[in-house]
């Protein structure tokens, strides 16, 4: 029960939100339980063993029958820590918010919590349609919390982001759909579950678009493509995020663009092994291209946040590079990565958001001497920066590293071009914090009539976490690789006949029961 | 022809006859008073009580294989789900109509009459299998239509709206019976039972079969407004009064779809390659023209009248799945299941621009909803759950309908409809989001009724949460319309 009670804890929440009579006191409760929530999560830790590669604390029902669609959630290495970083991350976005959500600060959180249960049914569900629910539902939320808290373009921004991500999920939707009927033709009844979908053999020719594994493949990878966002596909990320307000930035940079890049790595590679292989070279080049075109784009942004954007757009095509080398070294540096990519972009996000409830400007030219102004504000942009330019010591250094050797192990071409990419991450991002804490005072800065004040306790207590992340993921990896070891093992060694099996719920036996002896 | 009436057939058409018996209550009563209306809830509570009553003799006479009058009429598991929805869709709407403007008052006793009449022939329809039978339902129904909206107190719009309607639907119905004749004539009987197992070769041998089928097909498409017989919808259903365009846009067209199933499920198009062509043709162009025309709709009625046709479309993909497959069991369920969710959400959406309307002839724009989330939340909330469920987005009814719907059609290969299907979502996805941009979005003072409309703002939250709730549990529920089918 423990994953269902993750999973819909915040649905309880977010209607006990919506129905408390005082204003008040919202944002205390919200706090608490997104803490709860938290803490609820950690005891995944006490029931997960890592060196089973099954998958673990597995809840199964069969929810319409006529179908095979099964309420299905279980956890295993490659989720775990994505669940853990989207219940890290809530709290810490609800506190950043305290002061910057001033209107209907109800719907708000309510939204925060139901988008957090459609993340958390995202990484944890195993069945296709149940997936997809969760997958679709997640953009509701995200549409409201741009839609009505965000900036001047924010309906743009939203109807724009709702759309795109729309299109990619229904071809997905259909592939589904194919699928199952694949199992039907395969295993005799129809099987919407995810471990049913890996042990079909799907027919693959190389050379053409159209074999039957190839049309799959673009139709699930274009979902998570739109989603992560590869390039060229990237177009409503920028938009999105600017006009999003800052928990919507920390969520959407956080979380759900992880949702794409963990979904090739569940989805993807798995169940479509040999398309995989013949279209890596699309992806590693997409992927690649990404980096460059990101970083350079980033480069000449005049708005902060908007360049934090970019360089997402830059950070996700390492992860898509790692994971399309199919080896230990870039699948392991992509997971980590997207945990960095996380902490880091958010941190970015959170401390933009301060600044600019300060200010109320993100444009870099009306800055300059903040340091001098705001020190530990300084301070904390510092390492953050650090570690999204991935300094050593710092999470980020740990990922990219990782990535770049799994890639040069497989294509060197690649790996050359995408150290560039390290190069222009660490000149946009310095240059930008010489312009802004550093040099002659800036007309913000230099504001008699409005003096900037320095961070006070609460928004310390948001960086704090962050920051120990930071250095904990950067100091210690195999603390937190470890967990996933055993997974990321069986999909590089068995990626070509991949299949999952469900671990006996209760023993510790590592000897895991295949899926028809558990059911 | 033995034309003797048992008392089995009384009993299976009791539900006919209990309507209607129900529908004279509240004119005697009024002609009793003297010519004085009685009070308007006491004359919608009977108009209830008929249609609940129709639907329980419905679900205890009715079963599989049960037939009427020498086969004309059928009381099998399509004819109870179709029968309930539409009774349901039309019951929801004649709630709408005591509380709108243009409506409730005097003359409300006779507008109660026809709606119930109407819904006669509803029954009549769903319940036909012999395509004069057909003929009589769609007569029945239309024609106390046409009269109800034309007795609207709004004075311009929709006397307009009933003239158009009434033209083109009686050149609509002509096109039907011309049709059937030519049927006749090639079969000797009209009975859709009778020529079921003959229709794949005579589609194929007999030209004035085929020509026949070809016009009983253009009948039903204008009723439910499949493009090209689709110009009447939009002008008709803006025109009309909303709560008589929510029961055309809910009940009509689920009873009409009924027929225009039982025409499909007889199987004859498999023979007919071209025809089936033509029918995928005319389902992909009916999405694309009713969801590219609502976009640039500025009326909230005329939106959701391009999006019903739209929706016709999505609708065409089950028929066509059901006329090609073996057991057309699968492709009737996720018609009549979609249908229901349709209805449902289709009804919420008209509830709401029941509450927006202020006067008989006031005209709801999509821009005057600015500001509504802050004066009515529910009631906003509802709007988004009918719009995100119109859209098909999860965990709706309206996305199992459209799972249920495209996986049929997968299943019996027609692929590439699913995927026109799934583009077409898409489309839609871009005006369904519009009403909800500008609840939430933008500032505004939403101009909606000063006196509140408790019985419409009931359906609309009982629509919702069953679209919420239905979804959750459509397992079951579809297998139990699966099951009963054929």
């Amino acid at each position: 029960m423990l994953l269902s009670t993750i999973v819909f804890l915040p649905v309880v929440f977010a209607l006990v939100i919506a129905l408390w009579p005082r204003e008040n006191s919202l944002r205390h409760l919200a706090l608490g339980f997104s803490l709860i929530e938290f803490i609820l999560s950690l005891k995944i830790f006490q029931q997960f063993d890592p060196s089973s590669s099954s998958l673990q604390l597995v809840e199964k029902h069969m929810w319409i029958e006529r179908f095979g669609i099964q309420y299905f959630f279980g956890i295993d290495g490659i989720s775990l820590w994505l669940v853990i970083l989207t219940t890290f991350l809530t709290p810490i976005i609800i506190l950043a918010s305290w002061n910057s959500i001033d209107k209907r600060v109800k719907g708000f959180h309510a939204a925060l919590f139901l988008l957090q249960t459609a993340m958390l049914g995202t990484f944890l569900a195993f069945d296709a349609i149940f997936f997809y629910v969760f997958w679709e539902l997640s953009l509701i939320p995200m549409y409201f919390m741009v839609g009505i808290w965000g900036g001047t373009r924010r309906i743009y921004a939203t109807v724009k982001f709702f759309i795109f991500t729309m299109v990619g999920s229904v071809l997905m939707l259909i592939a589904m759909i194919y699928m199952m009927y694949l199992t039907q033709e395969a295993l005799g009844t129809m099987s919407a579950s995810l471990l049913d979908f890996y042990r079909l053999k799907i027919p693959f020719v190389g050379g053409t678009l159209l074999s039957l594994q190839s049309l799959l493949f673009f139709a699930f990878a274009l979902a998570f493509a739109i989603k992560v966002p590869i390039f060229p596909l990237h177009t409503w990320l920028p938009d999105a995020h600017v006009e999003a307000p800052t928990p919507g930035s920390v969520i959407l940079a956080g979380v759900m663009l992880k949702m794409g890049t963990y979904c090739f790595l569940r989805w993807i590679i798995p169940l479509f092994p040999e398309a995989a292989e013949y279209w890596a070279w699309l992806f590693l080049l997409l992927g690649v291209i990404g980096i460059v075109y990101g970083a350079l784009v980033a480069m000449v942004q005049p708005d902060v946040k908007k360049l934090v954007a970019y360089s997402s757009v830059s950070h996700m095509g390492y992860i898509i590079i790692g994971l399309f080398v199919f080896n230990s070294y870039g699948i392991t540096g992509g997971l980590y990565q997207m945990l960095n990519h996380g902490i880091s972009t958010g941190a970015l996000f959170i401390l933009i958001g301060m600044i600019y409830e300060r200010t109320h400007s993100r444009e870099i030219a009306r800055y300059g001497g903040l340091a001098s102004v705001l020190p530990i504000f300084t301070i904390f942009f510092f390492i953050v920066t650090m570690s999204s330019i991935a300094v050593p010591l710092t999470n980020g250094f740990i990922g990219e590293f990782l990535i770049l050797m799994g890639v040069f192990e497989k294509n060197p071409w690649f790996a050359a071009v995408a150290v560039t990419g390290v190069i222009l991450g660490a000149a946009y991002m310095l240059w930008m914090f010489m312009r802004v804490f550093f040099g002659p005072k800036g007309e913000l800065v230099s504001d008699e009539h409005h003096p900037l004040h320095d961070l006070n306790a609460r928004e310390i207590g948001v960086m704090i976490p962050l920051v120990v992340m930071i250095f904990w993921m950067g100091i210690f990896p195999n603390q937190f690789l470890d967990w996933s070891k055993a997974s990321v093992d069986h999909l590089v060694k068995n990626r070509s006949s991949y299949n999952l099996t469900i671990k006996a719920s209760g023993s510790h036996d590592p000897q895991a029961l295949p899926e028809e002896a558990a059911q | 022809m033995n034309m003797n009436i048992g008392l089995p057939d009384l009993l299976l058409v009791s539900p006919m006859i209990a309507l209607f018996l129900a529908s004279l209550v509240p004119i005697t009563i009024k002609v009793l008073r003297g010519n004085q209306e009685q009070p308007a809830l006491a004359t919608l509570s009977q108009a209830l009580i008929g249609l609940v009553a129709a639907i329980a003799l419905l679900m205890v006479f009715g079963g599989p294989g049960q037939t009427a009058f020498n086969n004309s009429l059928i009381f099998d598991g399509v004819t109870q789900w179709m029968g309930i929805i539409a009774m349901a869709a039309a019951a929801g709407s004649m709630v709408l109509m005591y509380e709108n403007p243009a409506t409730k008052g005097r003359q409300f006793s006779e507008l109660m009459f026809l709606a119930m009449n109407s819904a006669v022939g509803m029954l009549v329809l769903v319940s036909a299998v012999d395509l004069l039978m057909v003929f009589i339902g769609l007569e029945m129904m239309s024609l106390s239509l046409y009269l109800m909206i034309a007795m609207s107190h709004e004075e311009k719009l929709s006397k307009e709206a009933a003239f158009k309607y009434f033209v083109l639907g009686s050149v609509a119905s002509a096109i039907f019976l011309y049709g059937t004749s030519f049927i006749f004539g090639a079969t000797g009987s009209t009975n859709l039972l009778g020529f079921m197992e003959n229709a794949q070769r005579l589609i194929v041998d007999n030209r004035l079969f085929l020509f026949g089928t070809c016009l009983v097909i253009a009948g039903f498409c204008f009723k439910v407004s499949i493009v090209p017989f689709h110009a009447w919808t939009p002008d008709v259903y803006q025109g009309a009064p909303t709560p008589h365009t929510s029961f055309m846009a809910t009940a009509v067209k689920t009873v009409s779809f009924a027929a225009f199933l039982r025409l499909m499920a007889t199987k004859s198009l498999i023979a007919s390659p071209n025809l089936l062509d033509i029918l995928q043709w005319l389902a992909v162009i009916t999405m694309i023209v009713g969801n590219v025309a609502a976009i640039v709709q500025n009326n909230l009625k005329r939106m959701i009248a391009y999006s019903s046709i739209s929706h016709s479309g999505y609708i065409m993909i089950g028929l066509i799945t059901t006329g090609v497959s073996e057991n057309g069991a699968f492709g009737a369920g996720s018609v009549i299941f979609y249908l229901l969710s349709y209805a449902m959400m289709t009804l919420g959406a008209f509830a709401i621009a029941n509450l927006m309307e202020r006067s008989d002839s006031h005209i709801v724009n999509i821009d005057d909803l600015a500001g509504f989330a802050k004066k009515r939340p529910i009631m906003a909330l509802c709007l988004t759950i009918f719009l995100l469920s119109l859209a098909g987005i999860p965990p709706t009814l309206g996305f199992f309908g459209k799972f249920y719907l495209f996986s049929a059609a997968i299943g019996e290969g027609l692929l590439w409809l699913a995927l026109w299907g799934v583009v077409n979502s898409v489309i839609s996805v871009y005006y369904y989001l519009r009403p909800i941009v500008v609840m939430y979005m933008k500032e505004g003072e939403a101009d909606i009724a000063q006196h509140s409309l408790n019985a419409t703002m009931v359906t609309a939250v009982i629509s919702a949460i069953l679209i919420m709730s239905l979804g959750m549990v459509s397992g079951p529920l579809f297998e139990a319309v699966e099951k009963s089918l054929f």
